[in-house]
């Protein structure tokens, strides 16, 4: 049995906004699960849905085999969740946040204090664990966040953009923690905007765009899927979109999967053994009198397998995130 | 029940800790009233002159009209609190917990109930050293503190519903500030029922505010007045019954 099933899930906010649109999905108990999709795409709608915050539209949601809906309190103590936005009380030590939540999902106080304690060992801050929250920094609120979320020992853990304003080296530790997390028998479903991110946690992962999932599986699957290499040609700084089309067209003899990529002055296909083929792509272009700034050959990105499946390429926004308030309970 | 107790014992320490971490905000809830205690005791000092006053003093009139005016004040900063959390997050975190959510406004309720009775306290402590005098004793200000924590939470329930139904902080506490001193002046808080207008007097009767007023003055003047004890809590406690059902459903819409 999966441990989270999402079925024909429809979220409709009130005014009408369609922000889930049908969508279906297992995570199985060990994975590490991305969905991976631009701001404003479903994530943190379904996300909200899973762990019992919100109340879906349509379709049926449950986790452990227990839907989220009808039976929302054994969800709620299975699972772990860090919102994307930290929900710390300032006026409390790191300490007392963790006892305090470790205390609410039913932990007896010494048991509470004993699990904190460890959790501030492994998140290092165990040197501030007597300073009240509201003087941390971004990425001590973070971990912290997080250590909210396991204080109770969870089965599965729900990250919502967990390193969305983290600089890259407490980026990479988090990731390095979460692998760890997951080795010791944590499921973990994770939203995120960066395809790095995805790429480097996920064992497997969903691309949604605009309430709907475009394309699931592993990230190398996904890759494969693309049928081989890229070649991208890239032309002169002067050349008008007629030449970018012409690129694309010659380039599209070589293609395995139809259609080449048409961007601003460059144009890519994927087709196998794209290296050996190379010399044959200059000839054509040379008689096609394309003038070429740059060839090269490289592995696919999930960026290209998010622009196949959705049509668009991957926008990463860093601007603030709409206000809580607005997030806040949104009504059925 | 002892499970909703365990769960709203969690978030009343909290509030518990929250509170007694700025003491510059406790300090300045209560800089008000006392203020309200040091002027109007003196400005009116010789009101006590008029036909129709029968308290000794007007400071013995004034000391339980302050009281309500300080619950009042804590009161309608429970909303503010309210709101504070939902921006937080910290209401998402308490309700993705497997608890009650009736734990969780219950858990506020008992906390607001705290801090009137402590804030009473005081005040009572600050009246003693200004020359007040208590019929009742202490077990009469026990009486009061308990009467100033069921007031608390009747108000403070006022205070959540319209934090939830704005979920606008500055909102709530611009519409406490404004309510506080109509209902107080409109009721026998400031002036005995025999010298206030007819209309007023008419008005005073409808007010709440009026009868846990009338109670805790029997307190500190005259002694127990089992009759004016029971219409204080039967008015208080109906009106906390209210505005808590209020704040429950404006709750459970928030969070739906």
């Amino acid at each position: 049995m999966a441990l989270i099933q999402v079925d024909e899930l429809v979220k409709v906010y009130p005014g009408g906004v369609r922000a889930v649109d049908d969508i279906s999905f297992v995570v199985e108990e060990g994975e590490i699960f991305g969905f991976l999709g631009p701001n404003g795409a479903g994530k943190t709608t379904t996300i909200r849905v899973i762990v019992t915050l919100l109340k879906p539209t349509s379709g049926r949601v449950a986790v452990d085999g227990i839907d989220v809906v009808a039976d929302p309190e054994p969800v709620r103590r299975r699972i772990g969740y860090a919102a994307q936005f930290i929900g710390v009380d300032d006026d409390l030590t790191a300490m007392e946040n963790l006892v305090m939540q470790g205390r609410l999902h039913g932990l007896e106080p010494r048991e509470a204090q004993r699990r904190s304690h460890e959790l501030l060992e492994v998140l290092q801050l165990v040197e501030v664990a007597g300073r009240r929250a509201g003087t941390f920094s971004g990425g001590m609120r973070r971990r912290l966040d997080l250590g909210q979320a396991l204080v109770h020992g969870p089965r599965v853990l729900f990250l919502d953009e967990p390193t969305t304003g983290l600089d890259p080296q407490t980026r990479r530790a988090l990731w390095e923690y979460l692998r760890e997390l997951n080795s010791r028998g944590v499921t973990i479903f994770l939203t995120t905007q960066y395809l790095e991110e995805a790429d480097a946690l996920a064992t497997r992962l969903a691309i949604i765009d605009q309430g709907v999932i475009a394309i699931e599986g592993t990230p190398a699957a996904l890759k494969r899927g693309l049928g081989g290499d890229a070649i991208t040609v890239t032309l002169p700084d002067d050349a008008g979109p007629d030449a970018t089309e012409q690129a694309a067209r010659v380039l599209e003899r070589f293609s395995d999967t139809g259609e080449a990529a048409r961007f601003d002055r460059s144009a890519r296909v994927f087709t196998a053994e794209a290296a050996s083929r190379l010399a044959e792509v200059v000839r054509a272009l040379d008689g096609a009198s394309v003038k070429v700034a740059r060839l090269e050959v490289s592995e696919p990105t999930l960026d290209d397998v998010f622009l196949r499946h959705t049509g668009s390429r991957m926008r990463v926004e860093e601007s603030k995130p709409p206000s809580r308030l607005r997030m806040f309970g949104r009504g059925r | 029940m002892t499970r909703t107790l365990r769960e709203s014992g969690i978030l009343w320490a909290r509030q518990m800790k929250k509170l007694v971490r700025i003491p510059l905000l406790l300090f300045f809830a209560l800089a008000q009233p006392l203020i309200f205690l040091l002027l109007f005791s003196q400005v009116f000092t010789n009101l006590d002159r008029l036909p129709g006053f029968e308290y000794d003093s007007y400071l013995q009139f004034l000391v339980p009209s302050i009281v309500a005016l300080t619950a009042l004040n804590s009161a309608f900063q429970s909303g503010i609190g309210m709101v504070t959390d939902i921006e937080s997050g910290m209401l998402d975190k308490f309700l993705i917990a497997p608890i009650r959510r009736s734990s969780v406004l219950l858990g506020k309720v008992f906390a607001d109930a705290t801090r009137s009775a402590a804030q009473a306290t005081v005040i009572v402590l600050v009246s003693l050293l200004m020359g007040a005098r208590f019929a009742t004793g202490i077990p009469g200000v026990a009486a009061m503190t308990v009467l100033a924590a069921l007031f608390g939470i009747a108000w403070a329930g006022l205070s959540n519903i319209i934090a939830l139904r704005t979920r606008n902080g500055e909102l709530t506490m611009i519409v406490g500030i404004l309510i506080t001193f109509p209902v107080l002046f409109l009721s026998t808080a400031f002036m005995p029922s025999i010298l206030l207008p007819e209309w007023l007097d008419t008005v005073a009767k409808f007010n709440p505010i009026t009868y846990i007023v009338e109670a805790l003055r029997a307190l500190v003047n005259t002694g127990w007045d089992w009759t004016a004890i029971a219409q204080a809590l039967g008015v208080t406690g109906g009106l906390a019954v209210v505005t808590f059902a209020g704040a429950t459903r404006a709750f459970r819409k928030a969070i739906e």
